[in-house]
């Protein structure tokens, strides 16, 4: 449950490839912030944040999807989604557009779930959600690295992580260790069609570490990392599953 | 206009602004810890090794002992002999048919295991440090020093020296599929010795 | 003619099918970052040595022209001759002149970067003079006619098996022994007497010494001492952004330098040269090769920063897969990526793509920089440069029309729009066909996520209105 009492007026960003392969994690994210209380809003007419093609490089290609993005969202005091490298994008790089007020409103109050359940709405149990499975934890690089929800290696850091913060609190989850809990698996955007090589060798590396560590799942708040890791896995044979963290928190089982 | 004054004009037409990054202090952080002991064990991780003598063992003795096939032992100190002075060596070349260097390390550096030598410890002959195959230095405890800040802040060496190197155990590579192998082109051993 | 891109993804694509070597690099490396790690978590002091390092050489940069001034009067004043190359080719003639004027005819030398920059042994070859790498890892790159693949450890592409077979036939060593212990050691035997004849030495260098007029070499092997004290003629090739302003600087780099490179905690050997040794010639060549046009750039000027310890190669999980060779440049990895652009921009226009971004760069550098956010930067760059591949830049074009317009947004992903412009469909799949190659699709489901909502959240909201 919340442990702030906080009700806000959040508006749900679905990222387009959750939107199209993915929609029960838009559910899950939905249910979940209904269930801890939370005015939550799907505006329908949103598409994209501008990530694809900004990280291309070609910025000024951003600009339309970045406009209605803030069209879609400025009337929210949140901006929630379930991906971290949107609200990588939406935060820190977002600038393909004049810098409103608007503009600044909207970059500085979208969050990744995660953090927004964790350091927004506080939220200090979920009594609903159980979820006997072994998982491997993969933080995506712009949840690491970025947004920074968990302890990073190369920084010798003290050990923290949000998203395992609030996993601790689903009954009957255990976590599997891999090797390089914090090693990219290789999706990066277009970097896995015009690197496809060294993506999916990444990424099937990546998923038998998981494998190899005890893991049945892996969990994550990034649905590319795993559309992607899913993909590697399912083809080299690696038998191992996948869930979004919302759902888990959500309580699904399986 | 020279390639200098070209070089220069550019850096001072495009570096950023000079006001804007101030130089630091100098900076003396980390372990104060200027032991024998610390000092060994950084020797010892970086493939160095501490001769120890046997009860009441002389040091021309222990380098009998460690090194029984030695035939060219080169003293770079007034109180051992060995087979042949530095001075008489003559050409940098001559070095080459050193088996044991016998020099003393002006300091150490206990973080590191690190001993120094210059110009003033090979005279005239910095080629036999790393020509010979062996070598043993002779180093006072006393003049350990705790890491590299301290040594750089408080060693007049460094500012004196036309030829200074801080050698930390043998020469050593891993260049072959990662496999450590002490002893690549220069010393393949580097052995200390305590002043008493 | 137009330069053609390096085509990275190709040549990672053929490194990735040799299973043997691929593992070997990437656990290698991998192994070389952890050691790294060990070694920061026991120095408490470590992050506080980054940003020192980084505020040293910042400011450094910052001054340069007056250091540089300060350490050419002060090596001048110890009997050093100091010159100044402002590229390559300048470099080479300096060089040249040099050993032409000494009668050299073999060179000892230990590895130096910008030597490689500067193609300097295919400079001096052809007149007459003999290079030998003495590095073991840089010989064998030499040997086998490659360019070194990493800054730090320049033959670890190689497996045993291929440097006994390298050595075979140029040591007439027996190709069938493969232990890295006897291979050294015939290296150090054919060294030993190239070394003792050498007319000169010639080394790199890792630091200059404003305050002192001081270089530093790093190594392991004590090649670089080799080079330097047993011919009477020793050049030393060093980039103008080597410096730092005090001896006591050299505290925070020396501490940091192997640490980050090799997980040792320092190399063996650490050499100050601040004069000719007696009866010997000492020049210091300072190459600015682009680097004074470099320091302009807003967005990348701190790349300069850089003190070459590959530690974010080390850590780059797409360079541990890749190969330092697959980037077609002197400086491979991330840091490759940000600085060859430099040197030619539509040549290395595909690098700063070569990457995922992940960051993990930017935290393994002992300087901090701000290795991924210059990846971001360069592609923009790039991209307004027009060194973007035709079909990357139709596909980005036209997602970005697409994603501006809601309606038509939500024709094309229910698959009802065919008309979306520009490019045909069958040029996005084929851009798109890579995908499959070593992953399945994602598996199709019977409803979006906007459906859903409208079907159930919408229509019972309105149900509960009406009520």
């Amino acid at each position: 449950m919340s442990g702030t009492g906080v009700r806000m007026k959040i508006g749900l960003f679905v990222p387009c490839y959750i939107d199209a392969f993915y929609p029960k994690t838009g559910i899950a994210t939905l249910e979940l912030l209904e269930k801890l209380g939370q005015d939550v809003e799907y505006p329908l007419d949103q598409t994209c944040c501008g990530q694809p093609m900004a990280n291309s490089g070609c910025n000024k290609d951003a600009a339309a999807a970045e406009a209605l993005f803030v069209k879609n969202f400025a009337r929210y005091d949140a901006i929630v989604m379930p991906s971290g490298s949107c609200a990588h994008h939406v935060k820190d790089n977002f600038d393909a557009i004049p810098q409103t007020d608007e503009v600044r409103h909207v970059r500085k109050n979208t969050y990744e779930l995660v953090e927004f359940l964790h350091d927004v709405l506080k939220v200090d149990a979920f009594p609903w959600a159980e979820f006997p499975h072994k998982v491997g934890l993969h933080n995506s690089c712009g949840t690491l690295r970025a947004l920074r929800t968990a302890s990073m290696s190369e920084l010798g850091e003290p050990f923290f992580s949000k998203p395992m913060d609030l996993l601790s609190k689903v009954r009957g989850i255990s976590f599997a260790t891999p090797r390089r809990p914090d090693e990219c698996c290789g999706f990066g955007g277009t970097f896995s069609v015009t690197e496809e090589a060294v993506s999916a060798r990444m990424g099937v590396d990546k998923v038998r570490d998981h494998h190899e560590a005890g893991a049945e799942y892996i969990v994550s708040a990034d649905t590319s990392c795993m559309m992607h890791q899913q993909g590697c896995a399912e083809r080299a044979g690696v038998p191992i599953r996948f869930i979004h963290i919302a759902e888990i928190l959500n309580g699904a089982r399986a | 206009m020279s390639s200098r004054d070209a070089i220069l004009t550019r850096l001072r037409d495009n570096r950023p602004d000079p006001a804007a990054y101030s130089l630091p202090p100098v900076a003396r952080l980390g372990d104060m810890d200027a032991s024998r002991a610390r000092f060994e064990k950084s020797l010892t991780l970086l493939g160095g090794q501490v001769l120890a003598p046997q009860a009441g063992e002389s040091l021309s003795a222990a380098i009998a002992r460690r090194f029984p096939d030695a035939k060219i032992v080169c003293s770079a100190v007034p109180e051992f002999e060995g087979t042949v002075r530095i001075e008489e060596l003559g050409t940098p070349q001559k070095a080459a048919d050193v088996d044991v260097l016998v020099v003393r390390a002006p300091f150490g550096i206990a973080e590191m295991g690190s001993i120094f030598l210059s110009e003033a410890q090979l005279p005239t002959l910095n080629s036999a440090a790393h020509l010979t195959q062996h070598i043993v230095v002779i180093l006072s405890e006393s003049t350990l020093t705790a890491n590299m800040h301290t040594a750089y802040i408080e060693r007049p060496e460094f500012h004196a020296a036309r030829y200074g190197v801080l050698m930390s155990g043998p020469s050593a590579t891993a260049d072959i599929q990662g496999v450590l192998v002490r002893g690549a082109q220069g010393v393949r051993t580097l052995s200390v010795w305590w002043e008493q | 003619m137009k330069v053609k891109p390096v085509n990275h993804a190709r040549a990672a694509e053929a490194f990735i099918k040799d299973t043997p070597h691929l593992t070997f690099h990437d656990e290698r490396l991998w192994d070389l970052r952890q050691k790294r790690d060990q070694q920061m978590h026991e120095l408490p002091e470590w992050q506080e040595l980054r940003t020192l390092a980084s505020q040293i050489k910042e400011h450094t940069l910052a001054n340069l022209p007056e250091y540089l001034e300060q350490f050419e009067a002060n090596a001048k004043k110890n009997g050093i001759h100091v010159h100044w190359a402002a590229d390559g080719a300048e470099h080479n003639r300096i060089v040249g002149e040099i050993l032409e004027k000494h009668g050299v005819k073999s060179l000892i030398k230990s590895k130096s970067m910008v030597t490689e920059e500067c193609n300097m042994r295919e400079y001096l070859e052809p007149r007459g003079v003999v290079v030998t790498e003495t590095d073991l890892g840089e010989r064998i790159q030499q040997l086998d006619n490659q360019m070194p693949s990493h800054i730090v450890v320049p033959a670890v592409h190689k497996l045993t098996p291929d440097v006994a077979k390298l050595f075979a036939e140029h040591y007439h060593t027996d190709p069938n022994d493969d232990d890295p212990q006897s291979l050294a050691w015939s290296q150090r035997l054919a060294a030993r007497p190239v070394i003792l004849a050498a007319d000169a030495g010639m080394t790199g260098g890792n630091f200059l010494v404003a305050e002192t007029g001081t270089f530093v070499v790093c190594t392991n092997e004590g090649n670089a001492d080799l080079s330097a004290t047993v011919p009477g003629l020793h050049i030393a090739t060093l980039g103008i952004e080597r410096l730092v302003p005090r001896m006591a600087d050299l505290g925070v780099f020396v501490r940091m330098l192997s640490r980050s490179a090799l997980g040792s905690p320092i190399t063996q050997y650490t050499t100050h040269f601040r004069g000719p040794q007696d009866g010997s010639e000492m020049h210091v060549v300072l190459v600015d090769n682009g680097r004074s046009h470099r320091l302009g750039m807003e967005d990348f000027w701190t790349s300069l920063k850089c003190i070459r310890c590959g530690a974010c190669m080390n850590t780059c999980p797409v360079y541990r897969r890749s190969g330092g060779l697959s980037y077609g440049a002197v400086y491979s990895g991330p840091i490759g990526a940000i600085i060859d652009p430099t040197f030619n921009e539509r040549k290395y226009s595909t690098l700063p793509f070569a990457s995922t971004m992940n960051g993990s760069c930017s935290n393994v550098c002992p300087v901090r920089i701000n290795i991924h956010e210059q990846l971001y930067k360069w592609r923009r760059v790039l991209a307004e440069h027009h060194e973007l591949p035709f079909v990357k830049r139709e596909v980005m074009h036209m997602a970005g029309r697409l994603m501006g317009q809601p309606k038509l947004y939500r024709a094309a992903i229910s698959g009802t729009e065919t008309a979306l412009g520009v490019l045909p469909r069958f040029a996005l799949y084929n851009w798109l066909n890579p995908w499959g190659k070593n992953r399945e699709l994602p598996h199709p489901v019977k409803q979006t996520f906007h459906s859903w909502y409208k079907q159930n959240r919408l229509k019972t909201k309105k149900k509960g209105e009406d009520a």
